[in-house]
């Protein structure tokens, strides 16, 4: 397929000097709040006690064992400002993303000790559900950095128990067991409990030599068996158990090498522990990239820093999709399907590191006389018309045959509404999208450029479509909600307007009330809001976006659950006809 | 040789930085115009002289009005 793929048709123009004179304001707008969101970022990477303190343990923190274990350059972090139950510590305290060990692509995962000694804190098994599904979806190992000193104690019942609870991790290690998906655990530190759970549960364990692991830990064995109060006798009792129970834990590198043989193996330093998990990594079954790259990897042919002068700020204003990527695939090279319909979206086979990967879009801006064609108002893109969500349902459904992942751009204000979009069909065309997502099993990623917007956030391959969307990023200008604050707002009081006025009394408070609910959805749809609650997976630096791609594409193809020979692909034959 | 600037769309022209015998650069923005609540800007479609103005901000436009004249 070499005559496809090699050489593909060029898009997206150089930018001239007055352009980038002329958004010089917006750059420096954009670049300011990621800034700002960079600042957040610092604040959870210094949360706890400081890495001095740490390291005059003897230990290193959660952040120096990442920085080692991870080939330099390859760490895509998610979830960093992730809280969604407003922990007071600022962070569900588990650190993840997206890196290479070895030369192979892991999801990673390691327990803040700098924070209460990596506690169970509120949200954290969610985040953990998280990146157990990244893990399943790519199809590549998970790696533990456990050192887990148990729930916070005082906080239980916001994480305990419950459906998606702190023991639901321990089942979705035992799935991704299942689907021979390896688990690997570097274990460190004091892990009692739920840490001992979460250091039992993964496929092999590497143990640092002062590291232990048990059912209950010095704290609860001390304190068993109780008498309905509290004394100064019994007081006595505790504080003499507790010295032993500290000195001798249950559960050291005696009982668990020695004895039970549960840590396969055992490491003085706290580099070996990591240096283990590495060589195991050389290991792991992972495809040789020639494989399925259909040509060979490129930079980008424009930078890709363009993109803070193509993406505008502001919400209203239109812009080129096409100019943005094709600053974020090889070469600036792509192969457009059915360019000439469905003009509100763009659809495309693009290469990300020579690895064929299906790009989709929202297009911005008038659409043209007569289009949408079963409709007398102009079309503008950003919504969804009737051509448009055929058009991806036909070339999501012709990825999934020919296996290739997708990348979703979003910036959507929805689907079109009214009577006549309703004879379109186009409330069947969508979940028409839906089904076809969700047939096609293949991983796919979203980036929310701007507006996440009404049900088409969902049929764009968002996050609802969780057994799909490996991760979604979004940028300082995102923005995500049903509907913009002050439709929201007339939604809400108009009935109220007509019921005062006919009342004869006045409106003053009920405009003051649309004000206060157009500024509560403005306040809950900024980018920091959508990263804390998790209706993004990380909100990504514009530079950064293709190295986030890169590891997207490298992830998917790195083993695939299923393939499609490139010479029997039937997408590229369609579009070249 | 001259170029003709039309309206790429119907809308209100809501900013506009155009003066007769200002050199323009191909691509440069040259006015805004709103519709649909959506802000489009319009470019130079090729680099040289505003030769003509027939508009002005705050106009309203159909589209393929002729916004303006570029001589090379």
């Amino acid at each position: 397929m070499r005559p496809y793929f090699e050489k593909m048709a060029d898009f997206g123009r150089e930018l001239k000097k007055s352009q980038l004179k002329q958004t010089a304001k917006n750059r420096e707008t954009l670049e300011a709040a990621e800034a700002e969101i960079q600042a957040q970022v610092e604040g959870v990477k210094n949360a706890g006690f400081p890495t001095d303190k740490i390291n005059a343990r003897g230990q290193m923190t959660v952040w120096q064992r990442i920085d080692y274990l991870v080939d330099p350059g390859t760490w895509c972090p998610l979830h960093m400002l992730y809280n969604p139950m407003e922990n007071d510590e600022g962070t569900t305290n588990v650190i993840d993303g997206l890196g290479k060990i070895s030369g192979k692509w892991a999801v990673i995962i390691g327990f803040d000790n700098k924070v209460m000694a990596g506690a169970w804190l509120p949200g954290q098994s969610e985040n953990i559900l998280r990146v157990t599904d990244l893990a399943k979806r790519l199809n590549i190992p998970l790696v533990w950095l456990v050192n887990c000193s148990g729930a916070k104690l005082t906080e239980q019942e916001k994480f305990y128990a419950n459906r998606r609870g702190a023991g639901t991790p321990f089942f979705r290690h035992a799935e991704l067991e299942q689907m021979g998906i390896p688990v690997l655990a570097g274990i460190y530190g004091t892990n009692p409990a739920g840490g001992g759970y979460q250091s039992i549960s993964p496929t092999i364990l590497f143990a640092h030599k002062d590291c232990n692991i048990a059912v209950g830990g010095a704290g609860i064995v001390s304190g068993m068996a109780p008498k309905g109060h509290f004394d100064l006798e019994m007081a006595a009792g505790i504080i003499e158990k507790a010295k032993h129970f500290k000195a001798q834990p249950p559960g050291t590198v005696a009982t668990h090498y020695d004895e039970t043989g549960f840590f396969r193996y055992v490491f003085e330093e706290e580099q070996g522990v990591l240096d283990g998990l590495k060589d195991y990594m050389k290991a792991i079954p992972a495809y040789h990239p020639k494989f399925f790259r259909v040509a060979p990897p490129q930079s980008t042919r424009f930078p890709s820093e363009d993109i803070y002068s193509l993406l505008p700020m502001e919400p209203k204003r239109v812009y080129e999709f096409d100019q943005i990527l094709a600053r974020l695939v090889d070469s600036g090279e792509h192969m457009e399907f059915r360019p000439d319909s469905g003009l509100e979206v763009y659809t495309g086979l693009c290469k990300v590191d020579g690895f064929l990967v299906a790009c989709i879009g929202n297009r911005q801006g008038y659409l043209g006389k007569d289009y949408p064609e079963y409709a007398d108002y102009p079309g503008f893109g950003g919504k969804l018309y009737r051509q448009g969500l055929i058009k991806m349902n036909e070339f999501v459904t012709l990825c999934g045959r020919d296996r290739i992942p997708i990348v979703w751009f979003q910036d959507t204000t929805g689907i079109d509404v009214g009577d006549a979009a309703e004879k379109a069909e186009l409330l069947g065309l969508g979940q028409s999208l839906i089904y076809s997502i969700q047939q096609t099993d293949v991983p796919m990623m979203l980036v929310v450029l701007r507006k996440g917007t009404a049900a088409a956030h969902y049929v764009m391959g968002g996050p609802t479509a969780n057994r799909h969307n490996a991760f979604t990023l979004g940028t300082v200008a995102s923005e995500i909600y049903v509907m913009h604050g002050e439709t929201a707002a007339v939604a809400t009081y108009a009935r109220r307007l007509v019921k005062e006025e006919a009342a004869g009394r006045p409106l003053q408070p009920v405009v003051d009330k649309m004000n206060e609910l157009a500024q509560d959805y403005h306040e809950k749809s900024r980018p920091l809001f959508c990263a804390r609650t998790g209706l993004v997976d990380e909100i990504v630096a514009i530079k950064d976006l293709r190295r986030y791609l890169t590891a997207f594409a490298g992830a998917a193809y790195q083993n695939p659950k299923s393939i499609c020979p490139q010479h029997q692909m039937i997408l590229p034959r369609i579009i070249r006809g | 040789m001259s170029e003709e600037i039309l309206a790429p769309l119907a809308g209100k022209i809501i900013q506009m930085d155009l003066e007769v015998g200002k050199a323009v650069e191909e691509d440069e923005e040259i006015l805004v115009i709103e519709a649909m609540k959506m802000e489009t800007p319009v470019f130079a479609p090729c680099s040289g002289t505003i030769k003509e103005i027939k508009v002005k901000k705050g106009d309203d436009v159909e589209e393929d009005d002729l916004l303006a004249i570029i001589e090379d």
